[in-house]
C-alpha cells in the first residue's frame, strides 16, 4: 500500500509539476482565472486521491498484519538496481559481489569465464546466486539443480577451487574480497558451462551391482514381514549408506583423475554399503569383484573423497575396510 | 528423428515411477521392455525430500493399531472428501510396502530388538510412521534405483524432457521427448504410458519442492483433454524455513517440537486443544496464517517474511541427531541456526497437490467430454484416485506413491502383454509436428523475459490462491493469469545451442505451471465452501449438501469443463471434524 501511495506523489511530481510548466508557458492562450482553477483542481485531486490511500492503509493496518507485505516484485527490481551500481548499497548485510563463472564451451571444448556483479546478503547461496544469474541477467548459463536442499545430488560444482553442492554453499562464508568463483567439476567429462557428463559416474556404480541381494526371491518382492536388524548391525553400513551421487568424491579424487578405470571410491563405498548390510546375502562374491587393481587396490588413500563429501560418507575408510576384508579371506585360504 | 521402442514408457523416475516399473517388470517375468524417462538424473527426483516416513499398520498386536483406525483417521483428515474404498485399498496394503523397501535395503530406524521404529504425525491417532532418520524418501529412491538396475529390461532415460503424448483414436501411441545432453527430440514408441511426475507446487513461489516439481505429465494430460480431479486442494505445509521454503518435516512436531507466536505461547492451543502440534496440516497452516494476521507472527528481516516459531530446544540433542539429523544440518548450513540451541522460523509453503490427473482405482486414466482413452495411467503426487480428499495426512503419501505402484504396474503390465504389437498409424507425422512446434518455440525473439513471467506467476499464486482464499482475490488471479499467458506467447529464449539447454527447458516448465495455476485457481473459485486446505473466507463453513463431490475439469476448445463426481462413502459417515 505504501508503495502505491509513494506511486501517486511521483505521479503528481514527475507529471503534474511538467504539465503545470506547460500550462503556465501557454498562458496568454487562456483567461488567468481557467488556468488557476485548473491548478488548484490538480493540486485537490492528487492531495485527495493520497488521503484516501493514506486512510485505507491506516484501515489495513487496524485490520490486521497482510501476511504478503514482502513486496517481491519490487525487491527484484530493487536488487537489479544495486547490482547495476546504484550509489547506496541498500542495507546492511547486503553487498554486490563478484560472482566470475568459468564455463565450458562445447562448440570451442574450452572454458571460458564470464562474470556477474551479483547481489548477495548474509543468507544467499551460490545456487541462489546462478539462478539470479539465469533469472535476469544471461539466460543461457547451464547448470543442474533441483532440490535446493542438498539432498538431490545435482548442483556439484567447485567453488573457490573446492567441490562443493552449490545449493548449500553460503556465499558470505566464501568471499574472498568480495569476490567468488564457480567452475565446473573437472574430473569429470564436461558437456557445457557447469554441466557434466555423468554416463561413466552411473555406468561405474551400476557395474558393482548396487542392490540388496535375497537368495528368496519370492519374499523380496511379495513381502510378508521385515528381516531381523540390530540398532548395531544398522549402524555398521548407515553412513555410507547416505550416498547422494553427487560425484563430488570423484572429481577430488587424485586417482580417478589419473586413471579413467579406476572405479572410484562413489563405487567401492557403495560395495561396502551392501556388503556390511547384515540382510544382504551376496556374501564375499561382492567384495570379490572389486579385488582388482583397478578396484579397491586402484585407491591410494589420499583422502580426498572423504573430506569433500558433503554428506558425511567415509569412502577412504570404507575401501580401507573392503581392502582389510579381503586380506582377512586371503589368508583363510592360505 | 531417431525413434525407440518400448511396451511401457513411464514418465517421472520418483518413487511412483519407479516403483510400478519394477512391478509391472515382475508382473511380467521381466519380458516386458519398460522405459523411464526422467527429466532429471532418475536418482535425483524430488521423492528424495521426502523425510518423515511413510504410514502403514506394522503391529497391530503390539500397538494396537488397525486398519480400521488408520483408515478412519486419513478420512477425518481429508475431511471427507477421499474415496473411502480408495483408501481401504491404501490401508491394507501400506504395510507390506513398508517391508518391500525394508527387503530392499532401506536402513530402516530401529527399536532395542530390532522392531522397524514408528513415529507420531499429524492427524495420525497411533504412531504409525516408519521412518529412515529424516531422510526417508531418500534412502527409497536409492533402494529403488540400485535394484532396478539390476533389471536388464528396464532402460533408464536420465534428463529427457517429455513434450507432448502421442495417442491415435484414444490409445496411446507414444511421447516426444526432448535429450537434453544433445537437445534431439526422440520418438518413444509404447503401448502404454505411466504418467508419474509427481505434483505441481512450483507454480508457487514459496514452496518446500524441489524446482523440478513443476507438473510436467498433469499439465501434458490437461492439455490432451484427460480429465484432471480435486485441483484446488493443495496443501501447504505449516512449517517451511524462512526465507528459502525447504521444508521442516512434521516429524519435528511428531518428535515433540513446539510451534510459538511472537508473544511465547503455543498458539495451537486456539485451534486444535487436543491434538495440538500434531493436527493435521490445514488446520496448522490456517493457524499460523490467522496468528501472522492477526499480528502475533515475527518478522524475518532479511526476506521481510512473516513468520511463527518451531522450537525444539526441549528435546534431548541426541534425539534430534539421530532422528532429525538432516534438519539440524540444513538449518545449520542455511540460516546458522542450531535447533537444540535456536527456535526455527517457519511458514506454511506449499507442499503438495492433493488433486491430480483423475483416475479409477487401478489407475486408468479418463478423457474428458465423453472421450474414450486406452493406455493412459497416472500414478503418484501426479495422479488422484483420490486417497488424500481435501487434506493429506502426513507420510500417507510415500504408502499411497508405492501402493498404487505396484497396483498400476501390474495393471499395465497386463495390458502390455495382451496388446500384441505398438500400433504404426501416423506417429512419426505426429511427432515430427511436435518437433516443429518446439523448434518454433527455441525460435522465439520475443520482447518478454520468461523468467520475469514466472516470477509474477509464483508470486501471484502466493498472495492470491494461499491458505485463505476470496472470491475477488481468484477472480484478480484469473485475470493475472491469463495476462501473463498472454506475455508468454511472446517471450525472448535467448539460448539457442543444442546441448543442454536449459533455458528451453525452463521455458517448457513455464509453459506447464502456466497451465497448472490457471487449473488451481478455476477449480478453487469454482468450490464455494471450505473444505480441508481450500478454505473461502466468504463460506468459513464445510457445505456436505452441495459440495460432498469432486471437481473433474477438463480442457475444452474454447474454456474448460468442470462436471462432478460423488464421493464413495463405505463405512464412515461424515461428521464434524474436530481436534
Amino acid at each position: 500500500m505504501r508503495a502505491s501511495r509513494f506511486m501517486i506523489l511521483l505521479y503528481v511530481c514527475m507529471v503534474g509539476i511538467p504539465v503545470l510548466l506547460l500550462i503556465y508557458a501557454f498562458s496568454y492562450l487562456f483567461s488567468q482565472l481557467f488556468i488557476e482553477r485548473l491548478v488548484l483542481a490538480i493540486i485537490a485531486f492528487g492531495l485527495i486521491l493520497y488521503g484516501i490511500l493514506s486512510f485505507v492503509d491506516v484501515y489495513a493496518r487496524k485490520k490486521g498484519v497482510n501476511p504478503h507485505e514482502v513486496q517481491i516484485k519490487l525487491r527484484f527490481l530493487e536488487r537489479k538496481k544495486i547490482e547495476e551500481g546504484a550509489p547506496s548499497l541498500g542495507k546492511e548485510g547486503e553487498k554486490v559481489v563478484n560472482l566470475k563463472i568459468k564455463r565450458f564451451n562445447p562448440d570451442k571444448k574450452g572454458l571460458e569465464e564470464s562474470s556477474y556483479k551479483m547481489f548477495a546478503d548474509s543468507l544467499t547461496t551460490v545456487l541462489d546466486m546462478l539462478l539470479g544469474v539465469k533469472a535476469s541477467k544471461d539466460s543461457t548459463l547451464a547448470m543442474r539443480y533441483s532440490c535446493r536442499m542438498g539432498i538431490c545430488g545435482s548442483c556439484g560444482m567447485v567453488v573457490n577451487g573446492k567441490p562443493v553442492l552449490a545449493c548449500e554453499t553460503n556465499v558470505f562464508k566464501n568471499l574472498e574480497k568480495d569476490e567468488i568463483s564457480v567452475e565446473p567439476m573437472q574430473g569429470h567429462a564436461l558437456l557445457r558451462d557447469l554441466v557434466t557428463d555423468f554416463d561413466d559416474f552411473f555406468e561405474k556404480h551400476s557395474s558393482i551391482k548396487p542392490g540388496l541381494y535375497r537368495v528368496d526371491e519370492k519374499e523380496k518382492y511379495e513381502p510378508t514381514k521385515p528381516y531381523y536388524q540390530s540398532k548395531a548391525e544398522l549402524d555398521k553400513f548407515l553412513p555410507y549408506s547416505y550416498c547422494i551421487m553427487c560425484g563430488l568424491c570423484v572429481d577430488a579424487c587424485p586417482v580417478s583423475n589419473t586413471n579413467k578405470d579406476f572405479l572410484g571410491p562413489q563405487a567401492l563405498s557403495q560395495v561396502y554399503r551392501y556388503n556390511a548390510d547384515s540382510r544382504d546375502q551376496k556374501g564375499l562374491r561382492r567384495i570379490f569383484d572389486v579385488d582388482t587393481l583397478d578396484g579397491v587396490w586402484g585407491c591410494e588413500f589420499a583422502g580426498a573423497c572423504s573430506e569433500v563429501c558433503p554428506k558425511g560418507v567415509d569412502p577412504a575408510t570404507a575401501i580401507q575396510l573392503l581392502k582389510a576384508e579381503l586380506s582377512k579371506n586371503l589368508l583363510k585360504e592360505d | 528423428m531417431e525413434i525407440l521402442n518400448h511396451d511401457i514408457i513411464i514418465l517421472g523416475s520418483g518413487l511412483a515411477g519407479m516403483t510400478s516399473a519394477i512391478h509391472a517388470s515382475r508382473k511380467s517375468g521381466n519380458r516386458l521392455e519398460i522405459a523411464i524417462i526422467s527429466k532429471l538424473h532418475a536418482m535425483r527426483s524430488h521423492s528424495v525430500a521426502a523425510e518423515g516416513g511413510i504410514s502403514g499398520v506394522l503391529y497391530p498386536e503390539y500397538n494396537k493399531d488397525s486398519f480400521d483406525l488408520h483408515a478412519y483417521d486419513t478420512i477425518k483428515g481429508s475431511d471427507y472428501l477421499a474415496d473411502q474404498d480408495a483408501v481401504e485399498i491404501l490401508v491394507e496394503n501400506a504395510p507390506k510396502e513398508i517391508i518391500f523397501y525394508d527387503h530392499l535395503g532401506v536402513p530402516w530406524n530401529r527399536e532395542e530388538g530390532g522392531r522397524v521404529a514408528q513415529r507420531p504425525f499429524g492427524g495420525m491417532s497411533i504412531p504409525r510412521t516408519a521412518f529412515a532418520a529424516d531422510k526417508t524418501g531418500f534412502f527409497m529412491m536409492r533402494s529403488l534405483y540400485d535394484e532396478i538396475l539390476s533389471m536388464n529390461n528396464i532402460h533408464i532415460y536420465h534428463e529427457h524432457f517429455t513434450t507432448s503424448l502421442l495417442s491415435k483414436s484414444g490409445k496411446f501411441i507414444g511421447v516426444v521427448a526432448i535429450d537434453l545432453s544433445t537437445g534431439n527430440a526422440r520418438l518413444f514408441r509404447g503401448k502404454a504410458c505411466i504418467i508419474a511426475t509427481g505434483g505441481a507446487s512450483r507454480a508457487y513461489k514459496f514452496t518446500t519442492t524441489s524446482h523440478a516439481s513443476t507438473g510436467d505429465g498433469t499439465a501434458l494430460a490437461y492439455r490432451s483433454g484427460f480429465n484432471l480431479k480435486d485441483m484446488e486442494f493443495v496443501q501447504f505445509h505449516p512449517t517451511a524455513l524462512v526465507p528459502s521454503g525447504i521444508l521442516i518435516t512434521e516429524a519435528a512436531r511428531g518428535e515433540g517440537g513446539y510451534l510459538y507466536n511472537s508473544e511465547g505461547k503455543r498458539f495451537m492451543e486456539r485451534y486444535a486443544k487436543s491434538k495440538m502440534e500434531l493436527a493435521p496440516r490445514d488446520i496448522i497452516s490456517k493457524a499460523i496464517i490467522t496468528e501472522i494476521k492477526e499480528g502475533r507472527g515475527l518478522l524475518h528481516e532479511e526476506s521481510k517474511l512473516r513468520y511463527i516459531n518451531l522450537d525444539m530446544r526441549h528435546l534431548d540433542p541426541k534425539k534430534i541427531d539421530e532422528r532429525l539429523p538432516m534438519i539440524k544440518d540444513i538449518t545449520i548450513k542455511m540460516l546458522g541456526i542450531d535447533p537444540a540451541k535456536d527456535p526455527i522460523p517457519v511458514r506454511p509453503a506449499a507442499h503438495f497437490t492433493m488433486g491430480g490427473i483423475d483416475t479409477d482405482k487401478k489407475g486408468r486414466m479418463s478423457m474428458g467430454n465423453g472421450n474414450e482413452s486406452v493406455g493412459f495411467w497416472a500414478v503418484g503426487e501426479a495422479g488422484c484416485v483420490s486417497v488424500h480428499g481435501a487434506n493429506r495426512l502426513g507420510s500417507n503419501s510415500l504408502s499411497q506413491c508405492s501402493v498404487w505402484g505396484r497396483i498400476v504396474g501390474e495393471d499395465v503390465a497386463d495390458y502390455a502383454l495382451k496388446e500384441n504389437s505398438l500400433s504404426d498409424g501416423g506417429v512419426v507425422r505426429e511427432a515430427e509436428i511436435e518437433e516443429a512446434r518446439i523448434a518454433k518455440m527455441l525460435d522465439s525473439n520475443g520482447k518478454n523475459n520468461p523468467y520475469e513471467i514466472k516470477e509474477e506467476l509464483t508470486s501471484t499464486m502466493d498472495e492470491l490462491v494461499y491458505v485463505y482464499r476470496t472470491t475477488d482475490g481468484l477472480r484478480s488471479a484469473l485475470k493475472k493469469i491469463s495476462e501473463l499467458k498472454n506475455s508468454f506467447a511472446d517471450i525472448h529464449l535467448d539460448d539457442k545451442g543444442k546441448i543442454f539447454n536449459t533455458n528451453l527447458r525452463d521455458v517448457l516448465e513455464l509453459e506447464n505451471i502456466l497451465d497448472i495455476a490457471h487449473v488451481i485457481t478455476e477449480a478453487a473459485l469454482n468450490r464455494t465452501e471450505s473444505r480441508g486446505a481450500h478454505s473461502m473466507v466468504e463460506f468459513p463453513k464445510r457445505d456436505d449438501k452441495n459440495w460432498l463431490k469432486h471437481t473433474i475439469l477438463s480442457k475444452g476448445d474454447t474454456s474448460d469443463n468442470i462436471t462432478y463426481l460423488p464421493v464413495t462413502i463405505t463405512r464412515w459417515q461424515p461428521e464434524e471434524r474436530k481436534y
